[in-house]
C-alpha cells in the first residue's frame, strides 16, 4: 500500500521524515475518504437518483413552444357576404431577458420605429411582466402594427436581438355595428377558460357573446404549435441545432376554424336597421322571420355596439359609458329582453275565445269606458257596436276585455302557451327570454287572483311579458296556418376548404291545436288593420306593392315599472321611460306570405304611430327591390308612358 | 518494501547522471498532472467553442506551456534552497496584495480588486501568495520542535502567515481567504508536534464568524444566503448554483455527450469555464466521468503525500503536506460549490479550470512536490 510506506531511503535520520505525518495519517486519510464520499454520494443523488427529471428541467430550458394562431372561422350571410372577417395584424414581440442583462434592442427599436414616450412606457411595462412570468419567452410588446412599421422591423432583425415580428389573423367586423348583437364580440379569455381550452397564453380571444360566443366550438380551430430551441439569453438557436434537440414533430399545423353561414339576409338587415335610425327613435328590435321555415332574416337590436371596439380595444371609459345608458345597448331587444306584448297580443285571447266556441258575429258595445268591480276602465277611443273583426281594425280593448271575462285566464294562457310563449324559442343565442304568461295558480301562489288580471292579459297587458323574436314565431304560425318553428339563425356549418360540416334542417316545436277557422278569423281582422280605413296602421299610411297584413300594439308601461334614474335620461332624444312599447306585427305579401315582420319599439308610444311606419318602410323598400327588376304586371306601365 | 511503487536502482554507480535523472522523476506524478491538463483542456474547449470566447482555449495553452516551464523551474531548483528564500516570497507576495488594493483592476464591477496588470497579463497575487505561504510553512516546520525558536520571531512568522489572509478578505475575495486559511490549519494539524495549538485556532476562528458576518460586502451575504436557500432568488444569486444543479443532475449515468451539454453549450452557466468547469464535465460525462475525474484527483492527493512520507527531510514533506492540502481544499471546496453543497465563491478546480494564475501556481506546486520526490534519494 502506498500510504502505508515508511521507508525513506535516503533520508539519512532512519525513520520517516515527518513522524506526526505518520501518526495521523489514518485520520487524514478517514476525512479525506469522508469528504470524497461525501461528494460521490451528492454526484448519486443527482445524476443518478434525480437525474431523469434535471434531464427534463434542461432540456425544458432550452425547448419553447409557440401557438400558432388558427384562422378563425367567418361568420357570413346566406348570400356569403361576410359579417365576421379576419384580417392580418402585426405583433412585435421581443424576449424580455433577465433582469441584470442590457437590452440594446429596446432603444434600437424605438428609433427604428420612432416611438412615442407612451409607446416606450408600453414596451418597458409589457416587458417587465414578461420577464417575470419567464425572462425567455418573447412577449408582446407591440400590438396590431402596421404594415410598415413590420416590414421596417423584419429589415432590421440583424440589429434586433430577441426581437420577432409574427403575423397574427385578427377578428374584424365588416359592417361594424351591423346585427351587433347577432354577432357578438370576443374578449381575453379568463384563467378558467384557459384551462378548459388546454392553453396558457389568457392573451388569447374567446368569443363572449352573440354567435361567436355561442358557436365559439366550431369557430375557434385547433392552435398548431411551433417548438423551438433557445440559449441561455432567450436567443432561438439554428435550425440544425433544434433538430438535435427536439424529438418528434417541431410544428403542427393549426387547423382553422369552421365557416358559419347564416339565415339572416344581409340586405333586409340594412333594410331595418335603417329604418330605425330613420325614425329617429332611441331603442328598438327588429325581427324578421321566414314563416315557411322559421329560418331568421333579420335579427335587429339597437342601440347596439361596435364589435371592433369591443374585441379588444374597449377603453373603460367607452365601456361605462355604455354600461350607463339607460338604453341598455348591451341586452339583446329582440332575443333577452321581455315587454308587454299589448294589442298584438290579442290574436291569443280571439282565437282562444272562438276555440270556445264564441262567435265571430256576437257584438260587444264599446262606450269608451268599462267598468270592472268597481274600477272603470277606459279604451283607445269610442268605438261603438263592435264584432270581432271591428274589434281588431280598431283595436277595441272593451271587446276583449269582455271576451276574457267569459273564458277566463288560463284559457288565455294555455293558448299563449300553444303558440310558444312563457317558453324561450331554443334559438339558443343571447339568453334567449321567457317571458311571462301568468295563471290562476301563478296569481294565487302572490297574491289573490282577480278578473282584472284575466282582462289585463286579453290585451298582453299586466304581467303578460313575451320577446320579440317570440312574438314572430307566433305570427310565422299565424302566417303557415299554425306551425310554430324553432327559430333559425345558422343555415350550415362549412370547413375552410368549403365542406359542408353540418347543415341545418327547418324544425317545428308544434302544431297549433286550433281550427283553422279561427286563424283565418284574425287574418281577416288584420287585414282591415292596415288595409282599411279606420284600421290601426291604415291612418298611419298603406303599402301599395304588397298586400301587408298585420296588427299593432301600445303597451303601457306599469307606474311601478319605472326607472328612478329619470334625471340621466332626459338628454336622449324621443327618450321617455314614462311612454308606452310600441309594437307592429305582420306580414307580407298577403296570400302567400314569405316575411313575417315584428317591431318593438321601446317607449316609442303608438303602436300605429311609430311602430308601423318603421314596418312599412322595410316592406317597401324590400318588396320595392325585388319588384323594380322584373315588374309583375309589364302591361300597366307601359301604356302609362305613352299617354301624356 | 519501497514507499514508491516504482523501482529505483539501488546501485548509482556506473550509471550515467541522465539515466539517473530519469529514473529518479516522478513520472507518476508528471502523468497525473498531464491527465489532468489534458481533461481540462479538452472540457475548455467544449464549454467555449463556437463562442465569443473561443479564443480563450488558445490562451489556456499558451498559459500551459508557461506553467511548464515554471514546473521544470520548479522541480530543478533544491527545495531547500527556494525554502530558504520563502519569507522574502511571501513577503513579495504581500507588498503586490497591497499593490493590487491600491491600483488594482476592479475586474467584475463589483468592488473587487484581485488583478494586477503585469506586462499585459493579468495576475492574481493570492495565488502567488498561496505557492509562498506553501514553502513559508516548510520553514517555520522544518524543525519540529518550534519551542527552539525564539517566540518574537514566531509570533512575526505567525503574523506574516495571517496578513495575506486578512489583505485577500479585505479585496475581498473571501473564498480565497477562507481557502489559505484552511490551508494552515491542516498544515498545522498534520505537522506540529501538538495539534492542540491549531485546535485553539479552529476554535477561535469559528467564534469569529459572526464579526466576520457584520464586515462583510451585502454581495457576500447574499451569495451565502443565497445558497442556504437556492429558490429564495432564482434568477439572481441562486442562479449559478441552480443551474450548475440542473446541468450537473442532467448528465445521468452516462452523461450528455462531448459537445453536447445543453447547460454549457447555450450559456445557462455564465463563466462555467473559470469556476463551473466541473459542472460542464458532469454535464457531458455524467456520473461515470465526474467519479473518474474525482479519483484522478484521488489518486494526485495519495501520491503527494505518498512523496510526503518518502521525503528525506522534515521540510520536503511540509512542501508535500501542503501542496496536498492546498490541492484538496481547492478540490473539494469547488466541487462542493458546484454540487450546491458550499456558496459561490470563486475557488477554481485546479488544472481544469481556465485561468493562467491558477494554473501556473498549481504546475509550480507540483513541480515542488517533484522537486522533494527526486530529491529523496540524495540526488
Amino acid at each position: 500500500m502506498l500510504l502505508k510506506s515508511g521507508g525513506s531511503g535516503a533520508g539519512g535520520s532512519g525513520g520517516v521524515a515527518l513522524p506526526e505525518l505518520h501518526r495521523r495519517l489514518r485520520w487524514v486519510a478517514l476525512a479525506g475518504i469522508g469528504a470524497l464520499i461525501f461528494l460521490v454520494a451528492r454526484l448519486w443523488q443527482l445524476q443518478v437518483m434525480k437525474g431523469e427529471g434535471y434531464y427534463e428541467r434542461t432540456l425544458d430550458q432550452v425547448v419553447k413552444d409557440r401557438y400558432l394562431p388558427s384562422v378563425r372561422g367567418k361568420i357570413l350571410d346566406a348570400k356569403g357576404v361576410p359579417l365576421a372577417d379576419n384580417r392580418p395584424a402585426f405583433n412585435i414581440y421581443m424576449t424580455p431577458g433577465k433582469p441584470d442583462q442590457p437590452l440594446p434592442a429596446r432603444e434600437e427599436l424605438a428609433r427604428l420605429l420612432g416611438l412615442s414616450t407612451d409607446e416606450i412606457e408600453q414596451v418597458d411595462h409589457r416587458l417587465a411582466v414578461g420577464r417575470k412570468r419567464d425572462p425567455k419567452k418573447p412577449i408582446l410588446v407591440l400590438e396590431d402594427q402596421g404594415r410598415d412599421r413590420a416590414s421596417l422591423v423584419e429589415q432590421a432583425l440583424q440589429r434586433l436581438p430577441g426581437v420577432e415580428v409574427h403575423h397574427e389573423p385578427y377578428r374584424f367586423y365588416p359592417q361594424g355595428d351591423l346585427a351587433a348583437h347577432l354577432v357578438g364580440y370576443m374578449t381575453q379569455m379568463t384563467s378558467d377558460e384557459a384551462e378548459r381550452m388546454l392553453t396558457t397564453d389568457t392573451s388569447e380571444l374567446v368569443g363572449r357573446y352573440g354567435l361567436e360566443a355561442a358557436w365559439e366550438n366550431y369557430l375557434r380551430g385547433k392552435k398548431g404549435i411551433e417548438r423551438y430551441a433557445v440559449d441561455a439569453r432567450g436567443q432561438r438557436l439554428d435550425e440544425k441545432t433544434a433538430a438535435t434537440l427536439i424529438q418528434g414533430d417541431r410544428v403542427t399545423e393549426a387547423v382553422p376554424g369552421a365557416n358559419l353561414i347564416l339565415t339572416i339576409d344581409l340586405e333586409l338587415q340594412k333594410l331595418a336597421e335603417k329604418a330605425i335610425k330613420d325614425a329617429r327613435v332611441p331603442a328598438a328590435a327588429v325581427v324578421m322571420v321566414e314563416p315557411k321555415t322559421g329560418k331568421v332574416r333579420a335579427l335587429v337590436s339597437r342601440p347596439s355596439f361596435d364589435p371592433n371596439v369591443m374585441t379588444g380595444h374597449l377603453t373603460r371609459q367607452e365601456y361605462e359609458m355604455l354600461r350607463k345608458d339607460p338604453r341598455k345597448p348591451f341586452v339583446d331587444k329582440a332575443l333577452r329582453a321581455t315587454y308587454a306584448p299589448g294589442s298584438v297580443f290579442k290574436f291569443v285571447t280571439a282565437i282562444a275565445a272562438l276555440e270556445d266556441g264564441i262567435s265571430p258575429d256576437e257584438t260587444h258595445l264599446c262606450q269608451g269606458y268599462y267598468e270592472l268591480s268597481g274600477t272603470t276602465f277606459k279604451c283607445n277611443g269610442t268605438h261603438g257596436k263592435q264584432d270581432l273583426i271591428g274589434a281588431i281594425q280598431h283595436s277595441c280593448n272593451i271587446y276583449f276585455w269582455k271576451l276574457a271575462e267569459t273564458i277566463g285566464l288560463d284559457r288565455i294562457a294555455e293558448i299563449a302557451r300553444q303558440f310558444g310563449f312563457g317558453t324561450p324559442t331554443n334559438l339558443g343565442l343571447n339568453g334567449d327570454g321567457s317571458g311571462r304568461i301568468p295563471t290562476k295558480a301563478w296569481y294565487e301562489q302572490r297574491t289573490k287572483y282577480k278578473i282584472g288580471y284575466a282582462t289585463n292579459a286579453a290585451t298582453g297587458q299586466g304581467d303578460v311579458e313575451v320577446t320579440v323574436l317570440q312574438m314572430a314565431m307566433a305570427y310565422a304560425a299565424l302566417a303557415n296556418g299554425g306551425t310554430l318553428h324553432v327559430p333559425q339563425v345558422v343555415e350550415r356549418v362549412e370547413a375552410s376548404d368549403g365542406r359542408v360540416i353540418n347543415s341545418f334542417q327547418p324544425m317545428v316545436a308544434r302544431q297549433v291545436a286550433t281550427t283553422s277557422d279561427s286563424i283565418d278569423l284574425w287574418r281577416k281582422g288584420m287585414v282591415k288593420v292596415t288595409n282599411e280605413a279606420g284600421g290601426t296602421a291604415y291612418d298611419h299610411g298603406h303599402v301599395d306593392l304588397v298586400q301587408v297584413l298585420g296588427k299593432t300594439g301600445t303597451a303601457e308601461i306599469r307606474t311601478h315599472a319605472r326607472k328612478k334614474n329619470e334625471e340621466d335620461e332626459r338628454d336622449i332624444e324621443n327618450w321617455n321611460p314614462r311612454r308606452s312599447h310600441a309594437w307592429f306585427a305582420g306580414w307580407a305579401p298577403g296570400a302567400d306570405p314569405d316575411l313575417v315582420i315584428v317591431v318593438l319599439v321601446e317607449h316609442g308610444g303608438s303602436g300605429g304611430r311609430v311602430a308601423w311606419p318603421i314596418a312599412k318602410q322595410i316592406i317597401e323598400a324590400h318588396y320595392g327591390k325585388q319588384v323594380k327588376p322584373e315588374p309583375q304586371d309589364p302591361l300597366e306601365p307601359t301604356p302609362k308612358k305613352v299617354k301624356p | 518494501m519501497r514507499g514508491t511503487g516504482l523501482e529505483l536502482p539501488r546501485a548509482t554507480v556506473g550509471v550515467s547522471r541522465w539515466r539517473r535523472f530519469r529514473a529518479a522523476v516522478d513520472w507518476p506524478l508528471i502523468l497525473t498532472v498531464i491527465a489532468l491538463c489534458a481533461v481540462g483542456l479538452l472540457n475548455l474547449y467544449s464549454a467555449t467553442r463556437g463562442t465569443r470566447h473561443h479564443a480563450k482555449f488558445d490562451t489556456q495553452v499558451k498559459w500551459m506551456v508557461f506553467g511548464a516551464i515554471g514546473f521544470v523551474v520548479a522541480t530543478t531548483i533544491d527545495y531547500r534552497a527556494l525554502v530558504r528564500l520563502a519569507w522574502i516570497g511571501l513577503g513579495t507576495a504581500i507588498v503586490l496584495l497591497v499593490v493590487v488594493r491600491l491600483i488594482g483592476e476592479d475586474a467584475h464591477g463589483k468592488g473587487s480588486y484581485r488583478w494586477l496588470n503585469i506586462f499585459g497579463m493579468g495576475i492574481q497575487p493570492s495565488e502567488l501568495a498561496k505557492l509562498m505561504m506553501i514553502l513559508a510553512l516548510a520553514q517555520l516546520f522544518q524543525e519540529g520542535d518550534l519551542s527552539r525558536t525564539p517566540p518574537l520571531v514566531l509570533v512575526a512568522k505567525g503574523l506574516a502567515l495571517a496578513l495575506p489572509i486578512g489583505l485577500i478578505a479585505i479585496q475581498p475575495d473571501l473564498g480565497s481567504a477562507v481557502l489559505f486559511g484552511l490551508v494552515v490549519i491542516t498544515v498545522g494539524f498534520l505537522v506540529m508536534q501538538s495539534v492542540w495549538p491549531m485546535v485553539h485556532l479552529t476554535l477561535g476562528s469559528l467564534l469569529s464568524i459572526p464579526i466576520l458576518w457584520e464586515t462583510m460586502h451585502d454581495y457576500q451575504k447574499n451569495r451565502i444566503l443565497a445558497f442556504l436557500d437556492p429558490s429564495s432568488d432564482p434568477t439572481g444569486n441562486g442562479w449559478h448554483t441552480r443551474q450548475s444543479i440542473f446541468a450537473v443532475g442532467s448528465g445521468k449515468i452516462w452523461g450528455k455527450g462531448y459537445g453536447e451539454g445543453t447547460q454549457n453549450q447555450f450559456d445557462f452557466l455564465p463563466e462555467h469555464w473559470t469556476d463551473f468547469p466541473y459542472s460542464v464535465w458532469a454535464e457531458e460525462w455524467g456520473f461515470v466521468g465526474s467519479v473518474f475525474l474525482l479519483a484522478i484527483f484521488t489518486f494526485l492527493l495519495v501520491w503527494i503525500l505518498n512523496v510526503a512520507l518518502s521525503a528525506r527531510d522534515r521540510m520536503g514533506a511540509v512542501i508535500c503536506v501542503g501542496v496536498a492540502a492546498l490541492t484538496f481544499w481547492h478540490v473539494v471546496v469547488n466541487i462542493a460549490m458546484v454540487l450546491g453543497l458550499a456558496p459561490v465563491v470563486g475557488v477554481t478546480l485546479p488544472f481544469v479550470s481556465y485561468g493562467g494564475s491558477s494554473l501556473v501556481v498549481f504546475l509550480c506546486a507540483m513541480g515542488f512536490v517533484a522537486n522533494v520526490s527526486l530529491r529523496k534519494h540524495g540526488y
